[in-house]
């Protein structure tokens, strides 16, 4: 007879707490002390030469944050027997933050879209136990962002007192890997500038620094481009449906301040049959049918990458587009080119045949024409990966390649030297297991099943199978929302907080303990509700509240 | 007139013109001819005999008359109706519904709607005329007239012009002869034990549930995670077992749901799963709970924490039936959940004081004594519901897996685990309610939720879609002399992974794909495709969302703007 004992279970939720920071910081250490805040707290600035405003504005934030989470503790009684150890701590009156290092102090915004690998986002974060000042040192602004950041993280609330129980902190904190993005596909479904905009607040709380903006595809074409207006007009899903210059000046800034660049892409020369509405005489294959035989999804539509006319056009456009978005980045696409597109289409065989050239050539002089376009206002470009695998086309060195089909491919394309982005569907596609949405179709499942848990994310490996100097081509990685069945109504539920778990691996490295992770997601979910996210729960609320207790072999 | 006949739709441009009522009714025809609600439209009750409508009778009107002007829903077309906007100029308006029923005496929706089963009557006939005289809903009772009111909401699309807008029908004249059920229970299961669900959201769930002409909630409203409900008497549980005082339904929001229910033509089947499931009361009644979050709890429950009543113990078989009569008795519905799914046998063979128990009521210390304590526990409790007029309802194990002796003819019995299972009970003579999990369970293909498992996955993987649901045949392998033991069914929501915050996109409008199987019958042998339903299913979400339902799309928008052009 075994007897039961529930003493094991009791262990873990009297033990140390998980600091429930994610990411996880590089280098932390905590202690057992009780801390209060004081509800004046002084975040000073003092040791910031001419503080920019938007760093005035993250400040602003922080506090907003400190005063409205009032996240309880996830353990049974939500801190309740804290109560006697938490109206004795010391209080904790100010934060002091200070700007090291000689050169002039830039906004966040400047620093959060210069050169990928010029980038500084480490900070260091003192708390001591005793309620004197807290420190806050980096020697960028978008590194005391964020310390920010973390600093919000790490308290809790019990009837109206906002505490710590793990003072003193030190951290000494600095990302991994300079690439940690979140990719949204705004064609499929639209989503309004305010999701948007929340979408970028979350992503700053787990130091997200990219939104791939996935803006258009062949079902619409909401973004406003100055000179090509009637490409919106005629192809976004309605006259509200669209990001106008306006819109997108807001977005690219409210990013910025948060310390995220906005990488666009406008993916060339498949996905993009909306552009038919307009420029008829630029799309082969227009809505094609059966849509099986000439597109991976419905409609069917490329542009007629042999034409000259249509190269200039894409050249122009693409240019223009790069116009609005101030990021080094711009994406061209290029996934799923479709052969039977061409061969079908009378005009475009009929222009290879001029030109004597195979439809693979005709490619690389369109691609060559459309790079060359943006690398010469300054753009380095980025690819999916079938560019770099698929298709012998001149690419410049410094061309970046997402590797999306399978993680396996990285590889494959660090081998020819490109820097590469993880974005790969057998870990980070967040729409997989959605049933499948073609109609009619009874037994459809999601192409790329099952569902990608964050657990799977959080387990990938970004320099597998890679030798030290392929490694180094490795600029990170992001999970990706392809939006066929998402928009506003679970915009938030399908993203969070699955997609801090490559926010963690990407700044953390990857290796993390999976065990303590979920105790510290459960607390970042629950933090992102309090902040208006709409994060689903991982696990039963009975679950959130005893670490350990719902794992596979508890 | 033409008939309407959904054999025109298979021609793809007729698509267009489909009627996108859901569930579909039976015997529609429709015209060609549009019509415009004039802004002093009005319903009227009259009906011979009788004085004045019952109050929530007069509260579904209202409802109505504010879904007719509010909804704002657009055709879903490639210019969202633009195009409708010329011919409206002309078009006539219609100021007058007039309801009316066959009988000379009415109850309130609230009574209709709680009835047994089996007894109530939800037929009614609709006539919207096209030259602007009054429409006309008929029906032998008040929910009948619920059921109408729904389906006329439905009717009506909207344009910008002018200050209101132009709310519109486009294919009038519309007559709907004796629509009805084909089967009575047709339910949606809530779990608010895994994750609890404030009564907002409950009765948004309601309102909604109530847009497709559902009639069952089906409540499982406690389980091993928490115990969110006060019970008289028993309030000790949820004060020890809820996630915190606030987290819990009070006897208050219990009525507050089950009227508001009632009144929207649903009726609250609420579950206390026993015995299985219930470490939650382990807080208050550790005398009651065996195995109490024993580890490893895979060895004890299928999922943590571990943790079931002693069904050996006598006390605590009349502890559970005093239980069940106090919350029964407080709730309309002549049905009462007993669960009785996933009993773990080694929680009790483990527990010394199970042993005990069960040699000294003469049973042995096995499966096999352990089900004739089991037939005990069930028929003391059952016996209890019976006592104060309620039919118990259980999951298949308690008819299919455990050789009750006692187990009452009159029990209704939840399948599952399995579509299949369905004709064993019904071969016992059980009246079934479906809710197999390879085709209703909404939870499957979300991924595995166990902690410190990377390559964990749903255990009913893949998802279960809306056209999976729409599949179902009820009546399959089914004798047609035992057809009439088939209830209906239910779509599930087991809430591991589900709070407010994701609670619509998970079950809308998933969930309302079994509520017009079991109203309009299966779609095979029909003139039902997934073809047309599919843009149906669209305009029933697109106006879900109208109603600040946050349903999930089911597809990319210019899908649905293109009917036909996203089909496999």
């Amino acid at each position: 007879m075994r007897s039961f004992s529930v003493f094991p279970a009791f262990l873990l939720f009297l033990g140390p707490c998980v600091v429930a920071l994610w990411p996880l910081p590089t280098q932390i250490s905590t202690g057992t002390t009780a801390l209060r805040l004081s509800a004046d707290l002084q975040i000073s600035l003092d040791g910031v030469r001419n503080a920019p405003a938007d760093l005035r504005d993250a400040v602003a934030r922080t506090r907003d944050f400190l005063r409205r989470d009032k996240l309880q503790l996830l353990v049974p009684d939500r801190g309740a027997s804290l109560k006697s150890r938490i109206t004795s701590a010391p209080l904790l009156r100010s934060l002091r933050v200070t700007l090291t290092g000689t050169e002039p102090t830039r906004p966040i915004a400047e620093e959060a879209i210069a050169a990928i690998e010029t980038r500084q986002e480490g900070y260091t974060l003192n708390v001591p136990a005793d309620g004197s000042a807290a420190t806050l040192t980096a020697t960028s602004t978008l590194g005391l962002f964020r310390g920010l950041t973390t600093f919000s993280q790490l308290w809790y609330d019990l009837d109206g007192d906002t505490y710590t129980v793990q003072a003193p902190f030190a951290i000494t904190d600095a990302p991994k890997y300079v690439y940690r993005g979140f990719m949204l596909d705004t064609s499929r479904n639209y989503f309004p500038v305010a999701d948007l905009k929340r979408t970028l607040d979350a992503m700053s709380w787990v130091k997200i620094n990219t939104l791939h903006w996935h803006i258009v595809d062949s079902h619409s074409f909401p973004l406003v481009v100055p000179g090509f207006e009637h490409l919106s007009r005629l192809g976004a899903y309605n006259a509200a449906s669209v990001y106008t210059v306006a819109d997108v000046r807001e977005l690219v800034q409210y990013a910025a301040v948060r310390g995220i660049d906005i990488l666009v892409e406008v993916d060339t020369p498949g996905h993009t049959s909306v552009l038919h509405k307009a420029h008829p005489e630029h799309i082969a294959c227009f809505e094609a049918s059966p849509w099986t035989r000439y597109a991976n999804e419905p409609p069917a539509g490329q542009l007629r990458l042999a034409a000259p006319a249509t190269i200039n056009f894409t050249a122009s456009l693409l240019t223009s587009v790069a116009g609005l978005f101030p990021s080094k980045f711009f994406s061209t696409g290029g996934d799923e080119i479709n052969v039977n597109c061409y061969q079908d289409d009378p005009a475009t065989q009929a222009e290879l045949q001029k030109q004597g050239k195979n439809l693979e050539q005709a490619l690389d002089t369109f691609t060559q024409v459309t790079h060359k376009a943006l690398q010469d206002i300054g753009k380095t470009t980025v690819v999916w990966e079938e560019m770099v695998l698929n298709h012998p086309v001149t690419l410049s060195n410094n061309t970046v390649a997402m590797v999306w089909i399978s993680s396996a491919n990285a590889q494959a394309v660090a081998r020819r030297g490109h820097r590469l982005i993880h974005a790969a569907s057998d870990f980070f596609y967040l729409d997989c297991g959605g049933g499948g949405w073609v109609g009619n179709h009874v037994t459809g499942n999601s192409w790329c099943d099952p569902f990608k848990t964050w657990q799977k994310a959080y387990s990938f490996n970004p320099t597998a199978n890679l030798s030290p100097t392929e490694a180094r081509l490795v600029l990170g990685g992001q999970q990706l929302l392809w939006a066929e069945q998402s928009g506003p109504s679970n915009l938030d539920n399908i993203v969070w907080p699955r997609a801090a778990a490559s926010a963690e691996v990407f700044w953390s490295g990857p290796g993390g303990d999976g065990q303590a992770a979920l105790s510290r997601l459960h607390d970042l979910a629950y933090r992102f509700v309090k902040r208006g996210v709409r994060a689903i729960p991982l696990q039963p609320e009975w679950c959130a509240l005893r670490p350990g207790a719902c794992d596979l072999n508890a | 007139m033409r008939t309407f006949s959904l054999f025109f739709f298979l021609g793809l441009n007729a698509l267009t013109h489909v009627y996108a009522l859901w569930p579909q009714p039976k015997n529609l025809e429709t015209g060609d001819i549009f019509i415009k609600l004039s802004p002093n439209f009005d319903i009227k009750f009259e009906s011979d005999g009788i004085a004045e409508a019952p109050s929530d009778l007069i509260g579904a009107i209202g409802r109505t008359k504010q879904h007719l002007f509010e909804d704002r829903h657009r055709r879903l077309n490639e210019k969202r109706g633009e195009c409708d906007l010329e011919v409206l100029q002309d078009a006539t308006s219609i100021s007058l519904l007039k309801l009316s029923v066959t009988k000379s005496s009415i109850e309130p929706i609230a009574v209709e709607a709680v009835k047994a089963i089996s007894t109530r009557t939800e037929e009614y006939s609709l006539t919207l005329p096209a030259d602007g005289s009054a429409a006309t809903i008929v029906a032998e009772s008040s929910l009948g007239l619920l059921r109408g009111l729904t389906t006329f909401e439905q009717l009506w699309y909207w344009l910008e012009e002018g200050q209101n807008g132009i709310v519109y029908s486009h294919q009038a004249p519309v007559v709907i002869t004796n629509d009805k059920p084909s089967f009575p229970y047709r339910g949606l299961l809530l779990d608010t034990s895994r994750n609890f669900f404030p009564v907002k959201d409950i009765l948004r769930t309601l309102d909604t549930m109530s847009m497709v002409k559902m009639t069952i909630l089906h409540w499982h409203v406690v389980d091993s995670q928490s115990f969110p409900l006060e019970i008289p008497g028993y309030e000790e549980i949820a004060k020890k077992g809820a996630y915190s005082l606030e987290q819990r339904y009070t006897t208050d929001d219990v009525q507050h749901i089950v009227k508001y229910a009632a009144e929207r033509g649903v009726d609250i089947l609420m579950e206390i799963d026993t015995p299985g499931h219930t470490d939650s009361m382990s807080g208050a009644h550790p005398e009651h709970i065996a195995c109490s979050k024993a580890q490893p709890w895979h060895d004890y429950a299928a999922q943590p924490p571990a943790g079931q009543l002693r069904i050996s113990s006598q006390k605590t078989r009349e502890w559970v039936a005093d239980l069940f009569r106090n919350i029964a008795q407080t709730l309309p519905s002549t049905m009462f959940h007993t669960g009785g799914d996933e009993i773990n046998m080694r929680c009790y063979l483990d527990d010394p004081q199970s042993r005990e128990e069960l040699a000294k009521e003469g049973f042995p210390v096995n499966d096999a004594g352990l089900n004739l304590a089991l037939d005990q526990f069930t028929k003391v409790t059952h016996d209890a519901l019976r006592q104060v007029k309620k039919t118990p309802v259980v999951w298949q194990e308690i008819a299919l897996e455990h050789w009750l002796e006692h187990l009452g003819n009159d029990t209704i019995v939840t399948i599952w685990t399995n579509s299949d299972k369905a004709v064993h009970a019904i071969n016992q003579g059980f009246r079934v309610v479906h809710a197999p999990s390879n085709y209703f369970y909404l939870d499957c293909g979300q991924g595995g939720w166990l902690g410190d498992w990377p390559n964990g996955n749903s255990w009913c993987d893949p998802f279960k879609t809306w056209q999976r649901a729409l599949i179902f045949d009820p009546l399959e392998a089914i004798k047609p002399h035992q057809a009439h033991l088939v209830l209906g069914g239910q779509q599930m929501l087991w809430a591991e992974q589900t709070t407010p915050e994701n609670m619509d996109p998970v079950i809308w409008p998933r969930a309302a794909a079994s509520a017009e199987v079991f109203w309009s019958g299966a779609l095979k042998g029909s003139d039902r495709t997934l073809l047309t339903a599919l843009p149906r299913m669209h305009d029933l979400r697109f106006r879900m969302v109208q109603r600040g339902v946050k349903a999930i799309t089911i597809q990319p928008y210019w899908c649905a703007l293109h009917p036909g052009g996203c089909d496999a």
